[in-house]
């Protein structure tokens, strides 16, 4: 602890911007560092968990709106994806087979819609009554897709045209990750962002106070939704493959909670950090514990909500902050104070 | 629109009824602009539902209510609210996870509804305000303490500076001296007397205190049992016979 307290005095004192810039150099020249695909997939897999989080944690964490079934909208990302530019067997009627840049938007544009079309009528239930009702939209959602084999292939899915690019794909997902993680810091300092605090702290508070609550949660789950969407397309394309049982597991969903609750509900830093220490953590259970890795994590989980409910940025620091740099030199500090003072 | 009334808000034979209990029932309400009135009655009198009534939290059943001239009945509250309408909460209602300025941010302004308008971060003139007025309520050195960690008369304070920074035309507010030690109180009175006076700003006052009402209304309106017992000046209100009765039973 003591030298990683060092070396972020060092890092802190050369001031957040060579930290930053230092950081985003590394990203950019892993690829050129590794020549392992499965290195850079991992990596991929990793930015796409973070990616996911963070827009989870605009409805569930800065709004207050726990979503169980958010993974719906991944799914209908990736089964866009999938339609769009699948190579057509006799069994599907229609696929314009557009390319990969073509799709990815409309894929996105879809998952959007389908909140807009979803949120109106459950963004009116509170508490666990929205989540069960997206619980229900998910499995509903599952069940529609297997059915509508004309369209998604049912239950034997769809192939992908097979384009196998890691270092392609690394970047998008890191430029991707960069955006949606920028754009919730945005939100979260704008007018918009304090609106959704509000609604999550008291919402009849909210609406007495002048903010038009329902047009507010609705925007916050369709953005949301846009890029949860452009994720699970993007992952349809990388994948090559997809069916329902692959696209629609709920452990999707689990993991976006986890990665929030983890790192810290509401706040900007809290999934990105909670998605990088649960992939690790994930990665070294699931490698050494195969048998165990779902009980461990339901384990980690339980210990999440009973010790850490505010996730590790709550804990360390500033709930309200946007400077990463400012809560981890807080949390160090605090350290160091909780120590002069057994002292 | 009627935009000969002398009044800011008027209530037109208002009623509200729970299933088969009517807690308001028929009642007439008028505030002028720039005015200080109470509303005062016993406990379960129907006052904190006349008060959600005109603020449209709740739906009334019978009855209208007009502000500056328009008819908000069916309005929602978000939009009463922006129309310069501000309330306090008989439950205190401030965001107790967040610091007090951020609470005061919150309460801002509008300025549009499109969403590069509400990506915008808060504006220098919402922030210059909300420091100004936790400066004018003796809040400035609490601004970056958790909302949460005040004391009940701060954040009743704090409540008061919320409802606020919208700069209403009118404000509501909802047992203000509750649970708020005299000192306080004394700072509350001071402070709504410069509002009214230097700002023309209208209240409405809903108390049990009837000293804290008599000593700042210019007139006062009395509920019980959901219906309008009497209304008129606090010193005649005080001898009214009907309200002894209504509040001592004697």
């Amino acid at each position: 602890m003591g030298f990683l307290r060092r070396v972020w005095r060092l890092i802190s004192a050369n001031g957040g911007i060579y930290s930053w810039l230092t950081l985003i150099a590394i990203l950019a020249l892993y690829p050129l560092l590794t020549p392992s695909g499965a290195a850079l997939l991992t990596a991929t897999q990793l930015f796409m968990l973070i990616t996911v989080s963070s827009n989870w944690n605009l409805i569930g964490g800065m709004t207050g709106y726990v979503d169980f079934g958010h993974a719906v909208f991944f799914g209908i990302g990736a089964y866009l994806m999938g339609i769009l530019v699948t190579v057509v067997p006799d069994y599907i009627l229609f696929s314009p087979q557009l390319g990969f840049w073509q799709a990815l938007p409309l894929a996105g544009l879809g998952a959007m819609v389908f909140a807009l079309l979803i949120g109106v009528p459950t963004l009116r239930l509170k508490g666990p009554y929205f989540s069960i009702a997206m619980l229900g939209t998910f499995v509903a959602m599952r069940e529609i897709i297997r059915l509508l084999k004309p369209f998604t292939g049912g239950g034997e899915g769809l192939d992908l045209p097979p384009v196998l690019n890691r270092t392609r794909d690394y970047y998008f997902m890191l430029i991707f990750m960069g955006v949606v993680v920028a754009l919730m810091w945005w939100i979260r300092r704008s007018e918009f962002g304090h609106s959704l605090l509000a609604i999550r702290e008291d919402e009849v508070g909210a609406e007495m106070r002048g903010i038009d609550t329902t047009r507010h949660k609705i925007i916050a789950f369709m953005i949301a939704a846009f890029f949860t969407g452009v994720a699970g397309a993007f992952w349809a394309f990388q994948n090559t493959y997809i069916d329902p049982d692959v696209v629609f597991i709920e452990q999707r969903t689990v993991e976006m909670v986890m990665s929030s609750m983890l790192g810290g509900l509401g706040t900007v830093w809290g999934p990105p950090l909670g998605a990088f220490i649960l992939y690790m953590l994930q990665d070294l259970v699931w490698a050494n514990f195969y048998n165990l890795h779902l009980f461990i994590l339901g384990v980690l989980l339980i210990f999440i909500v009973l010790f850490v409910p505010e996730g590790i940025i709550g804990t360390l620091g500033d709930r309200s902050s946007t400077s990463l740099g400012r809560l981890l030199s807080r949390g160090f500090n605090r350290g160091e104070r909780t120590m002069e003072e057994r002292a | 629109m009627n935009t000969a009334s002398p009044y800011l808000l008027e209530g037109h034979k208002i009623t509200k009824r729970f299933g088969g209990l009517t807690a308001v029932h028929q009642v007439d309400l008028a505030i002028r602009p720039g005015e200080i009135v109470g509303l005062i009655g016993p406990n379960g009198s129907g006052k904190t539902t006349l008060f959600n009534c005109l603020s449209r939290l709740l739906p009334i059943d019978e009855g209208k209510v007009i502000f500056k001239g328009k008819d908000i009945t069916r309005r929602k509250p978000f939009q009463v609210a922006r129309m310069g309408m501000s309330r306090t909460f008989q439950v205190i209602r401030v965001y107790r996870k967040m610091t007090v300025l951020e609470n005061m941010l919150i309460s801002r302004q509008w300025r549009g509804e499109g969403l590069l308008q509400m990506l915008r971060p808060s504006h220098p003139d919402t922030e210059r305000r909300a420091h100004e007025l936790l400066d004018f309520l003796m809040l400035g050195h609490l601004k970056h303490e958790l909302a949460g960690r005040l004391s009940g008369g701060q954040r009743r304070l704090l409540e008061i500076g919320m409802a606020l920074m919208p700069d209403p035309d009118l404000l509501l507010l909802d047992e203000a001296t509750s649970g708020v030690n005299p000192t306080l109180i004394e700072t509350i009175k001071d402070r709504i007397r410069a509002l009214n006076r230097e700002q023309g700003k209208a209240f409405l006052l809903v108390e049990h205190n009837i000293e804290f009402i008599a000593d700042m209304c210019e007139r006062v309106y009395v509920l019980n049992f959901g219906e309008l017992l009497a209304e008129g000046d606090p010193q005649s209100i005080m001898n009214n016979e009907a309200v002894i009765e209504a509040y001592f039973g004697a």
